[in-house]
């Protein structure tokens, strides 16, 4: 198990956003948190990477306790995620944002960086390597030097994945990473998942749209923010919950 | 006795005057997004445009207050056409802008009357006989058109239909202006009654204590506390904020100096900022 | 092939290094031209604000609006001043514990401070500048009251012209923007540029935004302290009302006016503040409206600052060409 959940409860006021959530994620697949809008699934990630602190539960990652710990510090454990509303470094240039991006590793002291010192340009170098290597894996690469802020909006949602995988995570969160693409996009990011996937990261996707459940080896199906259930991406479209928290009774 | 007396009169006179020049400067920043950092200058300037028409030109004290308040108005409504409305909502620039006010208007005002202190007569001069105690009747007036305008400002925004058009335009700019509202009128009328309001407390406060070039970094000051800690987008924040800083201002410099309570009070804003951002009432920010 | 990038990357400053090292040879051969000492004192002053900009700048460029650097120039200032004066030491040391305990106060706020957003990042810092020049007033004694705190010991005692001091103050000014420029360019200024755009994002790459900000914090206080005192050791009087909240805005002035967008716009923005005036003295007491017209034109004419005045030229020439080419 790389990450489990357990009890994990969020209120914000009296509304309890997330209510005794518990589900694992197994390390090397793929896995599915889904449900309908406003089930709560931004928030469990935002529990997860330490945005907020639950009110009760646990968040335990590849053995470690990270319940609550500062998101920095989750990402250098190994969790890197994407967002909802898809911010990026806007008046950076694509290039710059996935370099900015390589901040934990390999890691330059300041020292290093403000005087330049051998080791520092080493990293910078391989830094700068890595960058264009991820920009060409996404297809990215022709709009290197475009600023971020310029770019239409499947390239900004690509953008977003390649600088998730800058920071070299174990465990990968994407937040509808296919919202708001077309069937092209769709199909490359799928591919492209799957590639990284088989590299060794291992992926939690948040989406409401069904058609990520081809991709995922396990699905959990959370709406207000209860799990309905879990299991087998076949099983769960057959569910009789499921389908009406979707479609309503 | 009469120091507490004095000291609650003087107490309610700070108070009000900061929440008329604090009142203005929320409109300001709510209905047209900018930081009016020149709104303490403005308040300076109705301040000596009345000591001018009173002293230097002798006439009715009453007559110079209202003819300042003419006159600020009218400059707030210049102001807000070629100052105000081209940066609507842009930080940056209306910071810029404010500086350069501030620069024009303190130095015509070097200009016109000199650096040095002055002071107004006060409006109603004498003490006034509360049983044992007497109190300077020029400070209860002060407080008593404070609030009567304060009243009166609280009335029109509840109940006049422009004073809800400001509400609305100061909650939901886009949404405003969807509902047929003249966002151009309401940022006028607004700017308008933030700076007549800032006259009559320059003109009050100019012969309460007295009228000097920095009297308006002060009250700049004071309103952005009064506006922060209060909480933005509260008027009633504003009200409570003002109570307390008054307090604060009225009685600490009893026992210690005046700039070690100075001191002292703005670390206990920073403070209670600290821990709550958002002030007494405002919106939850983070 | 890597430097191939790196300097596409390079193209994107508007103002290359090689003109800094040309504007640095002109400022060393000006004295042979410009004689006279109202000029080198001008100049000089021009310098000390040229770094209170520039540092200011290095805190903004981490989306933090310090609205109390004037008064961390007077931390330093007073620091020095008063350590050399009741103490005996020398100027040379008290400078750079001047700028350090500029530092050190600006570490101790910037902690408590990093937690808040924006905007009340910026009102916090206000009113702790203006706390901080009530401070100076309670510390009378040593500070100076009112009439200002006098004799403070010169920084070159030796000197009988201005003309060292201006050397020593492009020297220092020199060494203090090759030290900020480093800082902007490196790793550090990237992850502060990145915690300005998005600081979700960048908390998400393992970018400690706390830290940072501190950090960017400290090094702006630690200069614009240094500038302060060598400005107190040179000036040998202060008072505080030049640290005031009102200074403070004039100092950002300087800096959007220039253009806060780059590195040179703060420069540019004090230089011609403070020099253009200068050349109009005759206008005397309406001098003032004319710094507020230069103001009034950049705001309105210019949303890059005065460093975007050579592509404004640039775009008003290609429109020009454009209206002409096609009437004939």
């Amino acid at each position: 198990m790389l990450l489990e959940i357990s009890g994990l409860t969020k209120y914000f006021g009296g509304l309890a956003a997330v209510s005794q959530l518990d589900f694992h994620v197994n390390k090397g697949g793929i896995s599915g948190l889904i449900g309908p809008n406003g089930a709560g699934k931004t928030t469990v990630f935002n529990l997860i990477t330490g945005v907020f602190p639950p009110t009760t539960g646990r968040v335990t990652f590849d053995g470690i306790d990270v319940t609550g710990k500062k998101p920095h510090v989750i990402a250098e454990l190994g969790i890197g995620r994407t967002f909802q509303l898809n911010p990026l470094f806007a008046d950076f240039t694509v290039l710059e944002n996935v370099s900015a991006s390589f901040h934990l590793r390999p890691k330059s002291s300041w020292l290093d960086a403000y005087f330049n010192t051998a080791t520092y340009r080493r990293n910078e170098a391989y830094i700068l390597e890595q960058s264009l290597e991820i920009l060409q894996l996404v297809g990215l690469d022709k709009v290197k030097y475009e600023l971020a802020k310029n770019l239409p909006h499947g390239y900004q949602k690509m953008l977003g994945i390649a600088r998730a995988l800058a920071t070299k995570p174990k465990l990968l969160l994407l937040d509808e990473p296919i919202a708001g693409m077309n069937p092209d996009e769709i199909a490359f990011t799928l591919k492209n998942i799957r590639k990284t996937q088989q590299q060794g990261v291992t992926f939690l996707i948040v989406e409401h749209n069904m058609q990520i459940l081809d991709l995922c080896d396990r699905v959990v199906v959370i709406n207000f923010g209860q799990k309905i259930t879990e299991g087998l991406p076949q099983e769960v479209r057959k569910n009789k919950e499921v389908i009406k928290a979707y479609f309503g009774g | 006795m009469e120091l507490t007396a004095t000291t609650f009169v003087n107490m309610l006179v700070l108070s009000s005057m900061y929440i008329l020049v604090a009142l203005g400067f929320a409109f300001l920043f709510s209905i047209m997004g900018i930081l009016n950092f020149a709104h303490g200058v403005i308040y300076m300037v109705g301040g000596y445009i009345c000591y001018q028409f009173a002293v230097e030109y002798g006439l009715n004290q009453w007559i110079s207050l209202l003819l300042s308040v003419l006159i600020v108005a009218s400059l707030g409504l210049f102001l807000e056409k070629f100052c105000f409305r081209p940066f609507f909502g842009n930080l940056n620039r209306t910071i810029v802008v404010s500086i350069g006010i501030i620069v024009v208007l303190e130095n015509t005002v070097n200009i016109l009357v000199g650096t040095s202190t002055r002071s107004l007569p006060a409006f109603i001069p004498g003490v006034l006989r509360v049983g044992a105690t007497s109190l300077s009747a020029e400070r209860l007036v002060t407080f008593i058109i404070g609030g009567a305008l304060l009243a009166a400002t609280i009335w029109f925004i509840r109940n006049t239909k422009p004073g809800q058009q400001m509400q609305a335009v100061s909650q939901n700019v886009e949404g405003a202006a969807l509902q047929g509202i003249s966002i151009h009128r309401v940022s006028a009328l607004a700017c308008v009654m933030a700076c007549g309001l800032a006259a009559v407390a320059g003109c009050l406060m100019g012969a309460f204590l007295s009228l000097t070039p920095f009297m308006g970094d002060y009250m700049l000051v004071k309103a952005l506390e009064l506006v922060i800690l209060g909480g933005i987008g509260s008027m009633g924040g504003i009200f409570f904020a003002g109570l307390i800083i008054g307090s604060l201002d009225a009685t600490l410099p009893l026992f210690i100096s005046g700039a070690a309570s100075q001191a002292i009070a703005l670390g206990i804003i920073i403070t209670i900022l600290l821990f709550r951002p958002q002030g007494f009432f405002g919106r939850e920010a983070k | 092939m890597i430097d191939k990038h790196l300097s596409t990357i390079d193209r994107r400053r508007l103002v290359k290094p090689s003109a800094y090292g040309g504007l640095v040879i002109i400022l060393f051969l000006l004295p042979l031209f410009i004689k006279s000492p109202y000029w080198l004192h001008i100049f000089i002053i021009t310098f000390v604000f040229i770094i209170a900009t520039v540092s200011l700048r290095t805190i903004v460029i981490s989306g933090q609006f310090p609205l109390a650097h004037a008064a961390f120039m007077g931390i330093g200032a007073y620091a020095s001043a008063v350590i050399s004066k009741e103490l005996g030491w020398s100027p040379w040391l008290t400078m750079l514990l001047g700028g350090l305990v500029a530092t050190g106060i600006g570490v101790l706020i910037g902690y408590p401070f990093a937690r808040l957003r924006a905007l009340y990042y910026a009102m916090v810092s206000l009113f702790f500048g203006v706390g901080i020049l009530q401070v100076f007033s309670v510390f009378q004694k040593w500070t100076g009251g009112y009439s200002g705190l006098m004799g403070i010991p010169r920084l070159l005692p030796a000197a009988t012209s201005k003309l060292p001091y201006y050397y020593f103050f492009l020297g220092l000014t020199t060494i203090c923007l090759l030290a900020l420029y480093r800082f902007e360019f490196c790793r550090i200024g990237m992850a502060l540029k990145a915690i300005a755009q998005s600081h979700q994002v960048a908390s998400s790459v393992g970018i400690n935004e706390a830290r940072h900000r501190v950090l960017s914090l400290a090094v702006g206080c630690f200069f614009v302290g240094l500038a302060g005192a060598a400005y107190a050791h040179y000036n040998l009087t202060l008072s505080y009302t030049s640290f005031d909240m009102l200074a403070t805005l004039w100092l950002f002035m300087y800096a959007l006016i220039g253009g806060i967008g780059s590195f040179a716009g703060p420069i540019v923005g004090t230089a011609v503040l403070f020099i253009i005036p200068e050349l109009f003295r005759g206008l005397k007491e309406f001098l003032p409206y004319l710094s507020a017209a230069i103001l009034f034109i950049v705001v309105f004419a210019m949303p890059q600052g005065l460093v975007g005045l050579p592509q404004l030229v640039r775009l008003w020439f290609t429109e020009l060409r454009k209206r002409v080419t096609h009437a004939s």
